[in-house]
C-alpha cells in the first residue's frame, strides 16, 4: 500500500511506548498495533486527531504517501 | 437473546424437517410419475374407478403434467431450504453477515423466483385441462409470493452491500 504509517518513528522520538499511547488515547492497543503495522484499511479523523493531540504532532508526521510503480518498469 | 436462540434453534429444526419431508415427497412424486409408464393399467383404473366417463389418455397426460411440475417444485423447494440452512447455521453458530450469505439469499430468491414461475403451467391445466377433475391443481397467481421473491432479492443486495461494508469497518481504527 503506497500509504505508510511512522507511528513507531513517532513513538521512538517521544520515547513513548504504543501501550501508553493506548492508555491516553483510549484506543485499544490491539487496534493501535493494526495501526502500527500498516494493516489498518482506514484511520478515523477522530483516531488522527487524539493521536496527534498526545504525540503533539502533525497528521504528515505520522502518514505518508509514496506512489506505487506502476507496472513494467 | 435466549429467546432469539430458542427462534434459530426452530428454524433450524423445521428446515431440517422441511428438507426431509420435502425429500419423501420427492422420491413418492417421481415413483408415481415412473409409475405412470411402468405400470399405466393401475393409474387407468383408478381414473376410471373415480369417475367413469373420464377421458383416460388426457387425464393420464394431465397427471404426468402435474407430477413433473410436482417434481420440479420439490427440487426448487430443496434449493430453497438448503442455503437457508446455511443462513440459519451462520445464525447459530457465528457470524451471519458476511458475503456468503447474501449469495445464499440470492438462491433463496431465484428458488422463490422458480417456484412462483411453476404456478404458471398449474394455473393453466386447472383452466386448460378439465379431464384432471378434481386432481386439478388450485392455480393462481400468488400476489404475497412475487412480493416474497423481489424482498429476497432486495435483502440479498443489502446483505451483500451491508457485508462489504462491514469488512471495510473491521480494519477501520
Amino acid at each position: 500500500m503506497p500509504i505508510t504509517v511512522h507511528l513507531d518513528d513517532v513513538l521512538a522520538r517521544r520515547r513513548m511506548s504504543l501501550t501508553d499511547l493506548s492508555q491516553a488515547v483510549d484506543i485499544t492497543l490491539a487496534n493501535l498495533s493494526i495501526l502500527k503495522t500498516g494493516k489498518a484499511k482506514a484511520i478515523r479523523f477522530s483516531t488522527l486527531e487524539a493521536i496527534c493531540a498526545v504525540l503533539d504532532c502533525q497528521p504528515g508526521d505520522l502518514l505518508s504517501f509514496q506512489p506505487d510503480e506502476p507496472p513494467g518498469r | 437473546m435466549r429467546q432469539q436462540d430458542q427462534l434459530v434453534r426452530g428454524a433450524a429444526a423445521i428446515v431440517r424437517i422441511g428438507r426431509a419431508v420435502n425429500g419423501l415427497l420427492f422420491v413418492a412424486i417421481a415413483a408415481g410419475l415412473a409409475g405412470t409408464w411402468v405400470s399405466p393399467g393401475f393409474h387407468r383404473d383408478m381414473l376410471v374407478r373415480a369417475d367413469p366417463a373420464v377421458d383416460v389418455a388426457a387425464a393420464l397426460t394431465g397427471i404426468r403434467f402435474l407430477m413433473l411440475i410436482g417434481v420440479a417444485m420439490t427440487i426448487a423447494t430443496d434449493r430453497l431450504l438448503a442455503p437457508l440452512a446455511g443462513v440459519i447455521a451462520s445464525a447459530r453458530y457465528g457470524d451471519p453477515f458476511v458475503p456468503t450469505n447474501a449469495d445464499r439469499l440470492r438462491r433463496i430468491g431465484s428458488a422463490l423466483l422458480a417456484l412462483q414461475l411453476l404456478d404458471l403451467p398449474c394455473t393453466l391445466l386447472a383452466r386448460y385441462w378439465p379431464s384432471l377433475g378434481s386432481a386439478a391443481p388450485a392455480g393462481g397467481i400468488s400476489v404475497g409470493g412475487w412480493l416474497a421473491t423481489l424482498m429476497v432479492f432486495m435483502l440479498a443486495r443489502v446483505f451483500a452491500t451491508g457485508s462489504l461494508m462491514r469488512d471495510d469497518l473491521s480494519g477501520t481504527v
